[in-house]
């Protein structure tokens, strides 16, 4: 049943707050103009585009106008049902007042989401969201039923942070699809989603959702305000929502986290943290995003704890490989021979030989060519990869160091921080160390290792200005919260974790009650006592 | 003026770090030789009284710093005169811990490089460290305290392991008799590092448990007191007493005698880590301490001078003194008795009394009886 009600009061909630406002400003009445009047002013408003359809009806006794476009609504539902209904059968029901409409629509589309709307800014805009709207004469009301059209692309797998063990569906294309696949799995009436529309050309749903009663109100507030305040023309993509909220932008680090996966959603949710979705794209925002939260995924929680944490060490340990292999060569190259092993620097030397650059034009010109590399192969057609993969692994690989212009050790260096990169479960967050890279590779070649701590405690000291909604991105290790140590570098067993993160400061700070570790039932022998 | 909070845990690394700084960079207590552990300890004692009469001073009139506590003791004048005063000598100990560092890369890892572009690259990071505020500072220092923690530890299994570590060399424990130890001790060792915590009579009022600040602040104390003779412990042990003292940075020396299997070799890399960071934070805490009393004199947010005046401690750590010899000299002979003696304990006590007075004269109006600390 809860579902049920959850779901009425989801329905109940969609307002359009913006348009309400804008309604309210301009909206020509609709009593003071006659049914040609309004034809003519709905095709003033909409030009000569094709998919703009107006019907004459006669129903109960009167006349009426059926506008929709037909691109955006399902024709099959409007002739089965609609039509069907609506064109006067019973006898003795006239339709003269407001009253009468609305006892017609409550017989008739009940349960189907109708709407009675008022004013002509309205029509407008239910006929952009897919809405079929009755115009009846000498009506103030006319009827809008949503009938927007279903095709979507089916739920599939996600192309990125795919998991071995785990959920295999991910977000898709479509809001509403998007919220169903949260709600199926957190079944609970305190789950609520909100309605902004944001763009003032594009007009684009923007769901936030969030549990009442865990997730903080300030920080709720603080997200509705910030969505509130956006004035761009335009959203196509959660990525322009996440740059225009953030709470600042000079920065490389993401301060929203990005998934493609609802069950990783849907725990962020539990924990306290608020959902951003945007229609017309899978990538759902979770805000306030920690740096943590980059390195923890969804799999951590479904396999054992201590290969969980094994594997979120790793991840970190991936970052930083990524992040100060190349300079620290650079580095060690130019300033520090005598930080090496005797041996394996003869060996680097001796490969080097030949090379006629210093060691930081080697690895700026090889790491470049990796990343054109890299975004070759994301950019190119399907069709011709092979060749973009046999070119890139024959002249980074091989035959640069064959015709001496980099040394052997140069591709390990390039490849080894390249895979360390991919580790990285949130790509917008490896693109940090990809650019971050390069700043310390320049760097390290004119101060050498030295050079490298400055740039690192530069980068730290920047990470713990940032905040994300409020919230301390380097919390909870700075500052530091003890009881929040169970879930960042290393994943405590299930039963322990039953605080959610104190840097929310959520309302319902428990998970659940104290369980003990499952043990097994006492033994035979113990049962005596 | 925006409002900024620092933790209890921030504060105590804050601490640790602070006296850990150039302390463990330049090696203190070396004239007593063998002893000079003995030395460490017994000024950690005096540390704690140190810091009791600093939190002591802060705890008159909760909320308010050194500069304002002044206000409170003498009058605006006279404070904003003291304030400045205070204002030098603290970015005048900036500047000497910047050159310590210069010195340390200069003559360590970077030979090549002028000691210039060194002091200009840290001082830009302080400056920018604290134009973000002292919360960075305090997380920042937060973040690196474990991986301290974690090379000291590496380092001292690695001098165990490669022999390098021959307890004999401390003895024989008080050969020269206590005369050395306590040269030693009065006045260098108490006024640096210990003394030097005066900078944090201008970061205690902003912690924001201050309850259990004085406890915390002893445990820092505590704690970077032990880190120190631990230190100089293992340089004793590694060095001997007589390479230790004639050696400028006897921790990078000590770590130089590592090597382990032909294969770990050299790591001052990982002491100038630990270095840096102590560096960064005793620099930037004094940068602080002097930008506060810019900020009470003309009544604008700190953050604006952060990087004017990190540029001025950058050339002063240059002009300071003409070489490390002249800069040691000066460290060890001019500022404990001119400098450090009255600010640190001078200035300080009469403020004390002046606060107290005046406190002593606000509780007496009401006609309440007696004086209660």
């Amino acid at each position: 049943m809860s579902i049920i009600k959850s779901l009425l009061k989801m329905r109940k909630k969609k307002e359009y707050p913006v348009q309400i406002e804008e309604a309210a400003v301009a909206g020509p009445d609709l009593k003071s103009m006659n049914l040609e009047q309004l034809k003519e002013k709905v095709k003033a408003e909409f030009g000569s585009t094709v998919d703009l359809s107006m019907d004459e009806l006669k129903t109960e006794g009167k006349d009426a106008l059926l506008i929709y476009l037909t691109t955006m609504i399902d024709t099959k539902l409007l002739k089965e049902t609609i039509l069907q209904s609506i064109s006067g059968k019973e006898d003795g029901f006239k339709l003269t007042t407001e009253d009468d409409l609305k006892s017609l629509c409550k017989g008739k589309f009940g349960g189907a989401g109708y709407q009675l709307i008022g004013s002509f800014d309205e029509i407008i805009t239910s006929l952009l969201y897919g809405n079929i709207i009755i115009l009846f004469k000498d009506m103030e009301k006319a009827l809008s039923l949503s009938m927007a059209i279903g095709e979507d692309r089916s739920i599939t797998e996600p192309s990125t942070q795919t998991v071995i063990r785990g959920p295999k569906d991910g977000f898709v294309e479509s809001i509403n699809t998007n919220v169903s696949l949260l709600r199926r799995r957190i079944k609970n009436r305190n789950l609520r989603f909100e309605k902004f529309i944001i763009g003032s050309e594009t007009n684009t749903f923007v769901y936030i959702g969030y549990m009442e009663g865990t997730a903080n109100e300030k920080i709720v507030g603080e997200v509705r305000k910030r969505l509130g305040q956006i004035k761009v023309n335009a959203i196509f993509e959660s990525g322009n929502i996440e740059e225009l909220i953030a709470d600042k932008s000079a920065t490389p680090f993401p301060l929203a986290l990005n998934t493609e996966r609802p069950d990783a959603v849907a725990s962020n949710l539990l924990e306290g943290k608020i959902a951003i979705l945007v229609d017309g794209t899978p990538f759902v925002l979770v805000v306030p995003a920690v740096l943590v939260d980059f390195f923890s995924i969804a799999e951590d929680y479904y396999q054992n704890f201590m290969m969980g944490s094994f594997l979120r060490i790793i991840r970190y340990l991936s970052f930083m490989i990524a992040l100060i292999t190349p300079s620290l060569y650079v580095g060690i190259l130019t300033f520090h021979h005598e930080l090496l092993p005797t041996p394996l620097l003869l060996g680097i030397i001796a490969q080097r030989e030949g090379v006629p650059f210093p060691a930081v034009i080697e690895v700026l010109l090889m790491e470049v060519t990796f990343e054109i590399l890299r975004e070759a192969g994301v950019r190119m057609p399907r069709a011709v990869g092979q060749t973009v993969s046999i070119v890139g692994a024959l002249v980074i690989g091989q035959a640069a160091a064959e015709a001496g212009i980099i040394s052997n050790i140069m591709v390990i260096i390039v490849a080894i921080p390249a895979i360390a990169n991919f580790v990285s479960p949130t790509y917008s967050f490896a693109a940090a160390a990809r650019l971050l890279r390069f700043l310390l590779i320049i760097v390290s070649a004119f101060l050498g290792l030295y050079g490298v701590l400055i740039v690192l405690v530069f980068i730290v000291a920047h990470l713990s200005s940032l905040r994300s909604f409020g919230v301390p991105y380097l919390s909870p290790v700075a500052p530091f919260l003890i009881e929040q140590q169970k879930d960042v570098f290393f994943r405590f067993p299930i039963w322990s974790m039953r605080k959610r993160p104190a840097y929310l400061k959520t309302q319902n700070p428990e998970k659940f009650p104290k369980t003990g570790s499952p043990s097994p039932p006492p033994m035979k022998g113990d049962q005596s006592n | 003026m925006l409002k900024e909070n620092i933790s209890l845990s921030q504060l105590l690394t804050l601490l640790i770090n602070f006296l850990l700084g150039s302390a463990i960079v330049v090696g203190v207590g070396g004239d007593a030789k063998k002893d000079a552990w003995i030395a460490i300890a017994a000024s950690i004692m005096f540390g704690f009284g140190i810091m009791l009469f600093y939190y002591f001073l802060i705890s008159r009139v909760p909320g308010k710093n050194l500069y304002e506590l002044m206000e409170i003791g003498f009058k605006r004048p006279l404070a904003i005169i003291f304030s400045n005063i205070y204002s030098v000598y603290f970015l005048y100990l900036a500047s000497r811990v910047v050159r310590d560092f210069g010195e340390l890369i200069a003559s360590a890892i970077l030979p090549s490089t002028p000691i210039e572009i060194i002091s200009l690259t840290i001082c830009l990071l302080m400056a920018y460290i604290l134009y973000l505020g002292l919360e960075v500072l305090g997380r920042t220092s937060e973040i690196f305290t474990p991986y301290l923690f974690g090379f000291l530890f590496l380092l001292t299994i690695l001098l165990f392991a490669s022999g390098n570590a021959n307890l004999h060399e401390i003895k024989p424990v008080l050969g020269d008799g206590l005369k050395p130890v306590l040269n030693a001790l009065f006045p260098t060792l108490i006024v640096f590092p210990f003394g030097e915590l005066i900078a944090f009579t201008l970061i205690l009022p902003v912690v924001t448990n201050f309850k259990y600040c004085l406890r915390v602040s002893l445990l820092g104390v505590a704690i970077a007191g032990a880190l120190l003779l631990f230190a100089m412990f293992l340089m004793i042990v590694t060095l001997g007493a007589d390479a230790l003292l004639r050696s400028n940075f006897p921790m990078l020396s000590s770590a130089r005698e590592v090597s382990i299997g032909n294969f770990i070799e050299r790591i001052d890399a990982l002491v100038v880590f630990i270095m840096m960071l102590g560096i960064l934070v005793k620099g930037s805490v004094f940068m602080f301490a002097g930008l506060k009393g810019l900020e009470y004199t003309f009544r604008l947010p700190y953050r604006y001078f952060s990087l004017p005046v990190a540029m001025i401690v950058s050339a002063y750590s240059v002009l300071i003194s003409v070489n490390f010899g002249d800069h040691w000299q000066e460290g060890l002979e001019m500022v404990p008795y001119f400098l450090h003696l009255p600010m640190q304990f001078g200035l300080p006590s009469l403020l004390l009394i002046a606060v107290l007075w005046k406190k002593r004269k606000k509780k007496a109006k009401p006609g309440t009886k007696g004086m209660k600390f």
